[in-house]
């Protein structure tokens, strides 16, 4: 479990983030929302361990993160971020290899290279690993990249470790099928020991796939919930500053229409 | 094609080429030996043999000035293709290297304070450094040199390309007129080896260069290929690569001192030599791979034999005189670096 506790972030006198404490419930979707600027990604960064709040504690399995090293940090959490590109040509199979740098000294095993491939099958682009990343199609590199972070904390039965992953607005420049078989995935490897904590734009694509939901406004967490029933129309509007219609549908999940208040 | 070897496969043509020119380059000069002679030479000079065939003068020849040199050669090429591939990892940009990001003139400033103010009466410290102190004046003025370009390109969080140029270009033209100001001051004979130093040459080879030099570069190559990993999870980003576990700004450090090391101490002897760190890791990188496990050996053996054939270009184009050496590297490397940077401009676009 990832616990926040009392985390301030301040820099150059703005406070970006005000005692925030929150838990992210293991083996479950966690959603942090809020408009641009609310802090989600300085959030990030602090929980994921690669940025230190000004004060507060964040614990990941009950040690503080600050007890981690960097490798130890690097096989319990991975990070898909939004920079995608790659100032040299390289094969699509060798930016997956970097995902297993973390566990392995000079050369990858056998083992690392059955995760790679199992990495790329379950994003579905074995059939590009030998192409040049930088000639892939934006879709293609975030699977790619995709591919990188779960080789990263890819689960194998004899390690006991939970796995963290993080996604940065990951449905961002993606079209809809792709969106969905994103979060799709993202849902499907709960299963295997790990939680995920994803930033997301999109609240209807957020209610339909997650769990736990964290609202951030002005740098403070506005509202948390697991019942995404409750969230009322009212929050929506105050945080984001729009108008709100929610539409009950019988075959889909409910949907929520915005409009400029 | 070379697409479909293995690294060993490339490693071995590679070694084999620089043995080749290795050879052409112990043979050609002002005086010719064949083959069997550079053979009998240097069984000779290694004490496996106790008779030679040639002359004491060819003998001495070869020994003292030939064999040093083209030492000293191969080992300032590995220097100057390994520094241009750690830097364009470490500022995560194929437009780099120690000539473009002030290295190359830092060190050439600090040397040129030590020729023109001489050894003895410069600094207090400088006595008791006996005959490293060129190297460490080199090494201070390349270090700070390179870091001010740092710090200032990569200010703005991610390294910018255009102001990593400009600031080179800046930090290149101080440190020239500080050199500049220096030829000026100085009497004849100094400001002679100042000029010839601007351009690069070998001329000045001999065992104590050639020595200094290699055992700079063997040490600073073991170093710099532990890094290899890192350097590959740094084209990623530099956030990215924190999340995979690399101490950034650890790596940053390290990799500007060990590359400042080689850099300041092979343009200590031989000058400066410019586009060679810019070309060979190019070609590589078209050739094969862009990943530093690679490029580092790899970019090692091909700027070592490469250098060797523009040092054969530059003894025989206009005999008896010879071509400072970085007149050579700029006429073939400037084209090659307008047509990296078109590209790279195009595809930014």
């Amino acid at each position: 479990m990832i616990e926040l506790k009392n985390v301030n972030y301040r820099i150059q006198g703005a406070s970006i983030l005000k005692d925030i404490t929150l838990s992210f419930a293991p083996h479950r979707f966690n959603v942090v929302l809020g408009p641009n600027g609310a802090g989600k990604t300085t959030l990030l960064k602090i929980a994921t361990g690669v940025l230190a709040p000004s004060d507060g504690e964040i614990r990941l399995d009950n040690k503080n993160i600050k007890s981690y090293s960097g490798k130890a940090l690097a096989v319990r959490r991975a990070v898909l971020s939004q920079q995608y590109e790659i100032a040299f040509p390289l094969s699509a199979y060798e930016v997956v290899m970097m995902g297993r740098y973390p566990h392995f000294g000079a050369k990858a095993s056998a083992n690392d290279r059955e995760i790679i491939e199992n990495a790329l099958d379950t994003v579905g682009m074995t059939h590009k690993i030998k192409q040049n990343y930088q000639t892939l199609s934006g879709g293609e590199k975030q699977k790619i990249q995709m591919a990188r972070v779960l080789a990263q904390i890819w689960n194998q039965p004899d390690d006991q470790d939970h796995k963290y992953l993080f996604l940065d607005e990951p449905t961002t420049n993606l079209d809809i099928r792709y969106q969905l078989q994103l979060l799709e995935l993202a849902k499907s490897i709960l299963r295997h020991n790990t939680t995920v904590i994803a930033i997301l734009h999109d609240l209807n694509l957020s209610f339909q796939y997650g769990d736990n939901f964290f609202f951030l406004h002005n740098g403070q967490l506005a509202s948390h919930t697991d019942q995404k029933q409750t969230i009322s129309k009212e929050l929506v509007e105050k945080i984001y500053n729009v108008k709100v219609e929610k539409w009950t549908s019988p075959s889909l999940n409910d949907y929520w229409q915005f409009q400029i208040s | 094609m070379l697409k479909k070897l293995s690294f060993s496969q490339i490693y071995l043509l590679l070694a084999i080429l620089l043995a080749l020119t290795v050879l052409a380059s112990l043979s050609i000069g002002s005086i010719h030996f064949n083959p069997s002679e550079v053979l009998d030479y240097l069984l000779y000079g290694s004490g496996f043999k106790s008779h030679f065939i040639g002359t004491e003068l060819d003998k001495n020849i070869f020994l003292q000035l030939r064999l040093p040199r083209v030492l000293l050669c191969g080992f300032t090429g590995a220097v100057l293709s390994v520094s241009g591939v750690l830097m364009q990892g470490l500022f995560r940009n194929p437009i780099v290297e120690p000539g473009l990001v002030g290295t190359s003139a830092g060190a050439a400033l600090g040397a040129s304070i030590l020729f023109v103010f001489g050894k003895e009466n410069l600094f207090s410290f400088t006595a008791p450094l006996g005959s490293f102190v060129l190297p460490v004046m080199a090494f201070t003025g390349s270090f700070l040199a390179t870091i001010l370009v740092y710090s200032i390109a990569s200010s703005f969080g991610k390294v910018n390309v255009f102001i990593l140029l400009l600031t080179g270009i800046a930090i290149n033209a101080i440190c020239n007129a500080g050199t500049g100001i220096l030829s000026y001051l100085a009497r004849d004979p100094q400001a002679r080896s100042i000029t010839f130093w601007n351009l690069g040459t070998f001329t000045t080879a001999d065992w104590r260069s050639a020595n200094i030099v290699g055992v700079s570069f063997v040490g600073c190559y073991l170093m710099a290929r532990r890094y290899a990993k890192s350097l590959n999870a740094l084209m990623l980003g530099e956030e990215e690569a924190r999340f995979l576990g690399i101490d950034t700004k650890r790596l940053t450090r390290q990799l500007l001192i060990i590359n400042t090391i080689m850099v300041a101490i092979a343009t200590a002897m031989v000058g400066v030599i410019a586009f060679v760190g810019l070309i060979i890791p190019h070609l590589l990188r078209l050739m094969r791979s862009s990943d530093y496990r690679f490029l580092i050996p790899a970019s090692a053996l091909l700027g070592a034999g490469l250098m060797e054939i523009c040092d054969i270009c530059a003894r025989v184009i206009i005999p008896p005189a010879e071509l400072p050496i970085g007149i050579i590297t700029s006429i073939i490397g400037a084209p090659v670096f307008i047509l990296i940077l078109i590209k790279q401009l195009l595809k930014h676009d």
